[in-house]
């Protein structure tokens, strides 16, 4: 899903962006920790995941703001890049979870405020699990090369 | 629950009480600058993770012309300032700012996370961090335990002072289950 590219002028808002579905198996929660250093061990072993309340080990930040940067970018092609990116951490995804990825881009704008000016898009993404439930609500702003 | 020994070298919590973390808003840490520049290594291993076959991420000679290198995954930010989990020389880890605010609560998790990418990072890049501590909020009771909600602010820059990325987070710092 890297092929496409799409131009800030060819976008009309607000649009659906394609789904993304990711399941997160035990070994994909370890290689998040692996690939982010990050060894809380909230996110390797399962007995201080339930100590903390969790049923079982769960992927940290940087893996759902990588998920919801994907959802985005696979949308918009590899010549765009997130310049923001707001996200709360309603609920957790465990290992076993599914993870799905829904936005919409709900606005377009050219910031003239800055020289040469940015081309931006913003977008709404929703992170939830196989349950429905919603684990990760984000707004993100992709921004579109200079000479649209 | 006390903390567990097996993991001080990933995470040592510093504690006191609210009026402690109180005494410390404002704070700001000694830059910390990272323990490895950029590397393409750890850009594919993060894009393997999430499955993510941006070119930007893959391919050297796109990413080259496009952005002066392969670009960082904007989601890896916080994990280059993340000290390795062991060092030779035995320096101990510098934990971030968050960590070391005292607070009773014996464990933590993310709560909200809002970043700005004002530059590209690309391979090669070294990034150091100064971060401060922005507010504590008084004690909450959520589904997990009780405790407070730690805000912070990372201010990302290169070697050459040009400042890439301002990240603010908010952990919930707290004691799981017992009712009060």
């Amino acid at each position: 899903m890297t092929g496409a590219e799409l131009g800030w002028t060819d976008i009309d808002v607000p649009v659906e962006l394609p789904e993304v579905v990711d399941h997160i198996s035990y070994q994909g929660v370890v290689e998040n920790a692996g690939a982010t250093w990050d060894y809380f061990p909230g996110h390797f072993d399962p007995n201080y995941a339930q100590s903390q309340g969790n049923p079982t080990i769960y992927v940290n930040t940087m893996h759902l703001a990588g998920f919801a940067d994907r959802v985005a970018t696979d949308w918009a092609g590899p010549r765009s890049r997130v310049v923001r990116r707001s996200m709360r951490l309603a609920g957790s995804i465990y290992a076993g979870d599914t993870m799905i990825g829904r936005g919409r881009a709900v606005a377009k704008r050219c910031d003239t405020s800055v020289d040469p000016p940015r081309y931006l898009v913003d977008i709404q993404i929703e992170v939830t699990n196989q349950h429905g439930a919603l684990c990760c609500p984000v707004e993100l702003t992709l921004q579109f090369p200079e000479n649209p | 629950m006390d903390q567990d020994p097996r993991y001080q070298q990933s995470y040592e919590l510093a504690f006191g009480t609210y009026e402690d973390a109180l005494r410390m808003v404002g704070a700001a840490s000694e830059p910390r600058i990272a323990a490895n520049p950029v590397s393409g290594a750890r850009i594919q291993l993060f894009a393997a993770m999430v499955h993510d076959g941006n070119r930007s991420y893959w391919d050297p000679e796109f990413a080259r012309q496009t952005w002066g290198g392969l670009l960082a995954p904007p989601a890896l930010l916080m994990g280059w300032l993340v000290p390795p989990p062991w060092e030779p020389a035995g320096r101990p880890p510098v934990a971030g700012i968050v960590l070391r605010v005292p607070l009773p609560g014996t464990t933590f998790i993310n709560a909200a996370n809002d970043v700005e990418f004002l530059l590209p990072i690309v391979e090669g890049d070294r990034l150091t961090v100064v971060e401060e501590l922005v507010s504590v909020s008084p004690e909450k009771r959520t589904r997990l335990g009780v405790g407070h909600f730690v805000e912070t602010q990372e201010t990302y820059h290169r070697d050459d002072g040009a400042v890439v990325a301002i990240n603010r987070n908010t952990l919930f710092r707290f004691t799981p289950g017992a009712p009060s």
